[in-house]
Formats: C-alpha cells, structure tokens, sequence
C-alpha cells in the first residue's frame, strides 16, 4: 500500500469529526452492541484510507462511506461475532437515559422505547432501510445508490418495512398488555 | 389512482417529498379511501416517532482510540512516537516499553555521534533495542481491541527484517486475526521481510486460506510486488474459484505480471 501522506491523515481526522456520530448511530441500529458499533466505526475511518482511490468525486460523499460502512458491517458479521438478540435485550431491559423526564413524557417515552424494541426486532435489511432514510436523513436516490436499487424500489421498500415495524410494534404491546 | 398507486407515494408523503400534482392525487384518494386513509395515518405517526427516538451517541473512548490510531499510523510513516495517553496496565506497561526504546534509541543515536566505530557496548545495545520493539510489537500484536492490534502491527514494521518471531506474528495475524482491517495492515508489514523463504511460503499459504476479498486483493498485489513467481498454481485457483469477481480480475492480472 502507498504511503498515506500526512495531508491525507488530516483529512481523515476532519472527516470523523463530521461522520462519526451518524456513522456510529448506523452501526448500533444495525449490530446492536456499542462496543461492536465503535470498533466498526474505527474500522470505516481507516478502510477509507485504503480505497481512497475509488472514491468518485462525482458522487456523493456519504453514498461512498455508507458503501464502506455497509462492507464492514458484512465483513464483521462473517467473522461470526453477532450478539443474539436476547443478549442485546438484557443489555437494553432499562429506558432509554436521554428521554425528557416530566411525567406528561412518560407515556411517550414507552412508546418510543417499545418502537425502539420493535426496529430491533425487524428483519437487517427492512431495519437498514429506515435506519438510513429515518435516521440518517438520507434520500431515496442516495439510498438506492448505495443499497443498489432504483429510487422507486427504495420507496416500496420503505414502504413495506414500516409496514412490517408496525406489525411487530402492535404485537409486541399487546404482550406488555395481556 | 389505485391503492397500490397511493400506497407507493407514501414514502414520499412521510418524508415530505411528493410534488404538487402527486400530493393532490394522494389527496384525493385517501379522501374516498377510508382504508389507505387509517393507514397513511398510523404509519405516518410511527414514522414521525422513529423521528423521535434519541440517537444513541458514543462513548469518549471511540474518539480517542480514532487518534491513537491515527497517530500510530503517522508514526508508522515517519518513525515518531506518539504521545501516550492510556489507562489500562497493560497499556501503560507497552507505552513504558516504547518510552526506554525512545530512550535507547537516542542513546545509540548519541553513540554513533561520538563513535563511528561499533563498540561491544554500542551493538549490546542495539539488540536491546530490537528486543524491545519485538516485544512492543509482540504484546500489541495480542490486544483484545483492533486499534491496539494495528499498533502492533505497525510497531512490526521496525522490527528487524529477520526477526523470524515478528514474521510469525504478522503472518498468524494475516491467517486468524477477526479484523479485516489489521489484516490487511499486517499484509502491508510483510513487505520489509520479502527476502525471507519463511515470508514467501506464508504468503502464498495465507492466500489459500483466506476468504476476505480485500485482503486476497492485498496478497495478491504483495505476491506481484515480490515477484513471487511460483504462486502460479494458487493464483490460476483463484481464477477459477474465487467468488469475488474483483478477486478474480486481480488474479489474472497478477498472472499476467509474473510472466
Ligand atoms: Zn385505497
């Protein structure tokens, strides 16, 4: 591998400044561990550096690092080290910390925390849809470029999975009710 | 438009997408339509919801794990040490090896500069020192996280070209270790060790064991970079068996090269 040139290295550090969060928020809806998720973080930042070269200017940035990111959550999980979901619930069994607080919040806050249940529960690639049009902010056009689809599978496709979060959602309350 | 026609617009709709003309029709539907209309609404409500989830955010250490790293890499490049800033023992007990071969190494440098002739002492000591950076590279080469392990690796790169135990080490790394990243890594500290047999035989046994496209793409070009001409029976393998197409194009191309 060529010498990465110290220009390069500034580049990378300014460019974690920028993407890290997203990128880990990406992987802890995704591989469902924190520490999993900030070691893969790691690891885009510095496959970037090896296939810089393939970096197509022309297109967008983020499409490339999510490619990147895609990789090596594929590469991760081939090396068998995917948590099982009953450990990542055990793991996640309290509230989420950051929720507001006052009591009109409350039910809210079960809300979300049983929706934040129900997208772990989703199928990887109904989640990773949503986790990058919902949570990333992405559009449609982008996710196609990265997930490799036309723009209007994308949309039918988010469509679908809402649709299947919704099922899980409902049964999942009902459980907490009966 | 029909339901399946409305429910395609959704997406948009949520997401605030639709252009005036579709919105209309949307509009106009999910006012005939009593079924679409419950059902834009629940979804749209649990898509404004998983708008509203907090974002779990990373610990401090990701951050500076992210420049240790960053700075192990400098330091790869042009020979510098980085400043150690850790918590665990062991750790600390790899920083404090790193720090006496700072030490020394100034020491020999200072040697050098009052004697151009090698002293008993002065070569005594610079074995100490190539002990030292096996054992940095040895101990790093065994950490649990992948950033302290790509340190190793690139604590490897200074190890002397014949020290057998580091090529060990990287080559074991290359075959086993977890991290597709500190592979490829130890792959690229193979290079200072080309003249060794040992180095060669690992290679082009690595290669065969290997299921990381990248990382075959990395042996490949190292194989080429070496000239190792007989990997010709593993690289036609790989012509024909390699699931990655990319893996087979470099495989011919590498052939190609080694004529
Ligand atoms: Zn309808």
């Amino acid at each position: 591998m060529a010498r990465v040139s110290a220009g390069e290295l500034s580049k990378l550090a300014v460019l974690f400044e920028r993407h890290h969060r997203a990128l880990f928020r990406y992987f802890v809806s995704m591989s469902r561990t924190r520490e999993m998720a900030e070691d893969l973080v790691q690891d885009v930042f510095f496959r970037m550096l090896r296939y810089r070269s393939s970096y197509d200017p022309s297109r967008p940035f983020t499409a490339w690092m999510y490619q990147i990111a895609r990789n090596a959550g594929i590469d991760q999980k081939r090396g068998g080290e995917v948590v099982g979901i009953e450990e990542y619930m055990e793991r996640h069994a309290e509230p989420a910390s950051s929720s507001p607080g006052p009591e009109e919040h409350a039910s809210r806050g079960q809300n979300l925390n049983l929706l934040r249940r129900a997208l772990d529960r989703l199928p990887r690639d109904k989640r990773e849809i949503l986790v990058l049009s919902r949570f990333q902010n992405m559009k449609y056009e982008q996710i196609g470029e990265i997930l490799g689809c036309e723009t209007g599978t994308v949309k039918v496709r988010v469509y679908r999975a809402m649709r299947a979060l919704e099922q899980i959602y409902f049964a999942l309350e009902k459980e907490k009710v009966s | 438009m029909t339901c399946e026609e409305t429910k395609q617009l959704f997406a948009d709709y949520w997401s605030d997408g639709l252009n005036g003309e579709d919105e209309i029709k949307l509009q106009e539907h999910l006012g005939a339509c009593e079924g679409c209309r419950k059902e834009a609404e629940r979804l749209g409500a649990l898509w404004r919801d998983l708008g509203a989830l907090p974002a779990e955010q990373p610990g401090p250490g990701l951050r500076s794990r992210f420049y240790d790293s960053l700075a192990a890499f400098r330091s790869g490049a042009d020979d510098r040490f980085s400043q150690p800033s850790h918590r665990s023992p062991a750790k600390q007990m790899v920083w404090q090896i790193a720090a006496g071969i700072a030490l020394l190494l100034a020491g020999v440098g200072a040697g050098y500069g009052l004697r151009p002739n090698q002293s008993p002492e002065l070569s005594q000591l610079r074995e100490e020192v190539a002990n030292m950076r096996q054992l940095v590279a040895l101990s790093l080469l065994q950490q649990q996280s992948a950033s302290e392990r790509l340190r190793g690796v690139s604590y490897a790169l200074r190890a002397e070209p014949n020290d057998s135990e580091v090529l060990g080490a990287l080559l074991d790394t290359v075959k086993r270790d977890s991290n597709v990243n500190v592979r490829l890594a130890a792959v690229d500290a193979l290079h200072p060790f080309a003249s060794s047999p040992a180095t060669r035989n690992g290679i082009l046994q690595a290669l065969t064991k290997q299921d990381a496209p990248l990382v075959q793409v990395a042996l490949i070009d190292l194989l080429v970079d070496l000239k190792i001409k007989q990997a010709e029976p593993e690289l036609r393998q790989l012509l024909q068996n390699a699931g990655d197409a990319g893996v087979r194009q470099r495989a011919e191309w590498a052939l190609e090269n080694l004529q």
